[in-house]
């Protein structure tokens, strides 16, 4: 188990009467080097589970674990834990401070004791990692960046502590498809190219099914569904009942299945539906 | 939608209590508090400190919260009792070291203070824990609406105190989320010298600023695309109409005041 929890749960506000339970006895797991996704309606505790994640919030009950060992609550421990599961928040662009891009990504790597020199050198790679160019923006006031680029930022602010792990809550909520493609396609490299694993909440499942692994589904604080996205997407109406909507080429798939060709569902790329419309047609696919 | 009251101590609830009027229960909490320094004698204050918890009995508020409320003045109590158990004099001598001496008259005094004092802050948790802090805001300006003969815009100021009290939980919440979000980052808001943590508190205070006035602003676009204008008379949702309980509450008050001069207590 490279990251993971054993039952746990989480409530916010015990001992008062708003006490609420926002995660209940969850347990998951997920590899080195993979994308996870992390899907639910919204309130089902998907935020929660994350921040669990680098120990931002402590379990009331239950264990998370990382690299088979259980998180515990020394703070020295903590502090070197966060720097190695680097996590972007929802809408992280509302958390910025700084008067230009610069010093907005390297108060990380300052926050690391890291000398000034070492420090320009990550704001440089983390910049460059999220394909924008250090020369022309570092100086600006982050203010002055379009939504997708401050987007891009605040990511490259999390990364500039080279983290083993990122995780990103909701990260293209706000965001038009182009730039949450882009945003997607980059995460997909920094998996591929640079061992990143990878994982990231969302409950808009168009674009990053294609790139995961695995997919859990949260449900009411519950883990209610886990598997490859091949088999997850496979009942419609279970994914339905949970408030959820498949990756529209599922959706377009399970719409072809009922109209009375037979077509396979667990389908959720552009390519994977191409190759079956094809094969339905009497020609290989490409 | 619950932790947009969790502020002052008002614990949600159905009970006749809760479901008072704003207005007749600031107006009820004033006539208690005056029957209770009007009272004279141990009977009396024994039979109020018995309707109070007979009241709570009603409102279902569990007495823990009572007690956690009367935490806080536990000093100032033990504080009275010793002036009164040592300068009032009277009755008999109950206990002499050297020249100083604790008479019966100040162990009877000090002891009805207290419970005078106790009595007090029972009524008083009763309202706050009974009521939201926007409809006791709203109550309380029903009461003070008499200033604006004066000059003074009390439907602003009501406004003002109901829209602070709606968001002060919400810029709490948003300051604890943007913490986790900066320790996330390496931010260590716990060690180093007084300088250090001033610093430190600015990737805080800067988001929460902007998100404030970002918030504001929202807000008063809202606020008026729905027509509020200043100094125009407002009509609301739900009104606060007194009810026959209301009535009810205040009768019972009226006979309470009317044994108290009766039978002199
Ligand atoms: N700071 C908080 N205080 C109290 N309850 C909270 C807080 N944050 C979240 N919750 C509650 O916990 C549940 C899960 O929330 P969250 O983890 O934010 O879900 P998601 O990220 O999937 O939308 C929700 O019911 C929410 O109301
Ligand atoms: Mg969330």
């Amino acid at each position: 188990m490279f990251i993971g929890t054993e039952k746990l749960t989480y409530t916010y506000m015990s001992g008062t009467p708003f006490a609420a339970t926002a995660l209940n006895e969850v347990s998951f797991s997920l590899g080195k080097g993979e994308i996870t996704l992390i899907i639910g309606p919204s309130g089902s505790g998907k935020s929660t589970l994350i921040q669990h994640l680098n120990g931002l919030l402590k379990p009331s009950s239950g264990r998370v674990y990382f690299k088979g060992q259980a998180i515990g609550s020394d703070k020295g421990e903590l502090l070197r834990l966060r720097r190695r599961i680097g996590l972007v928040f929802q809408i992280p662009e509302e958390h910025f401070f700084s008067e230009t891009i610069y010093d907005e990504i390297a108060f990380a790597p300052r926050n690391l004791g890291l000398a000034e020199s070492e420090v320009r050198i990550r704001v440089k790679d983390a910049l460059e990692k999220v394909g924008l160019r250090a020369e022309q923006l570092q100086y600006r006031h982050p203010f002055q960046l379009s939504a997708g680029q401050k987007r891009l930022v605040a990511v490259a602010s999390v990364l500039s502590m080279n983290p083993e792990v990122l995780i990103l809550d909701e990260p293209t909520a706000g965001l038009d498809p182009s730039h949450r493609r882009n945003l997607f396609a980059l995460l997909d490299n920094l998996n591929r190219s640079g061992g990143l694993t990878v994982i990231i909440s969302t409950h808009h499942l168009d674009d990053v099914v294609a790139l995961a692994h695995s997919v859990f589904v949260l449900q009411g604080g519950r883990m209610v569904l886990a598997g490859p996205p091949s088999e997850i997407f496979t009942t419609r109406e279970k994914l339905y009942d949970l408030g959820l909507s498949l990756p529209s080429v599922t959706e377009i798939m399970h719409s072809v299945k009922e109209k009375g060709l037979p077509v396979k569902t667990n389908i959720y790329t552009l390519a994977g539906a191409r190759q079956e419309i094809n094969r339905l047609k009497g020609r290989p696919g490409r | 939608m619950s932790r947009s009251i969790t502020l002052g101590q008002y614990l949600p609830g159905e009970s006749l209590i809760h479901r008072l009027n704003p207005r007749m229960k600031i107006l009820a909490l004033l006539l208690f508090l005056i029957l209770l320094f009007s009272l004279k004698t141990y009977g009396g204050l024994t039979a109020l400190f018995f309707i109070a918890l007979g009241m709570i009995a009603v409102a279902k508020v569990p007495f823990r919260y009572f007690l956690r409320g009367l935490k806080p003045i536990l000093y100032i109590v033990v504080f009275a009792l010793i002036i009164y158990l040592f300068f009032t004099k009277g009755g008999v001598v109950l206990l002499r070291i050297g020249f100083i001496t604790v008479e019966s008259e100040g162990v009877r005094e000090g002891i009805f203070v207290i419970a005078r004092l106790f009595t007090l802050i029972l009524f008083s948790l009763l309202v706050t824990l009974t009521t939201t802090p926007l409809s006791l805001t709203y109550g309380m300006s029903y009461f003070l609406k008499p200033l604006r003969y004066f000059g003074l815009p009390t439907e602003e100021v009501a406004m003002i105190m109901a829209i602070a009290l709606r968001f002060i939980p919400t810029l709490m919440e948003e300051s604890q989320r943007l913490m986790r979000a900066q320790v996330a980052r390496g931010a260590d808001f716990e060690t180093g010298s007084i300088f250090r943590k001033a610093k430190s508190l600015v990737p805080l205070i800067v988001p929460l600023f902007v998100s404030a006035f970002r918030r504001a602003d929202e807000l008063a676009l809202a606020m008026e695309a729905r027509g509020y204008r200043l100094g125009a008379r407002r009509t609301r949702m739900y009104e606060d109409l007194i009810a026959p309980r209301d009535w009810a509450v205040l009768s019972f008050i009226l006979v309470l005041f009317s044994a108290a001069l009766a039978f002199g207590l």
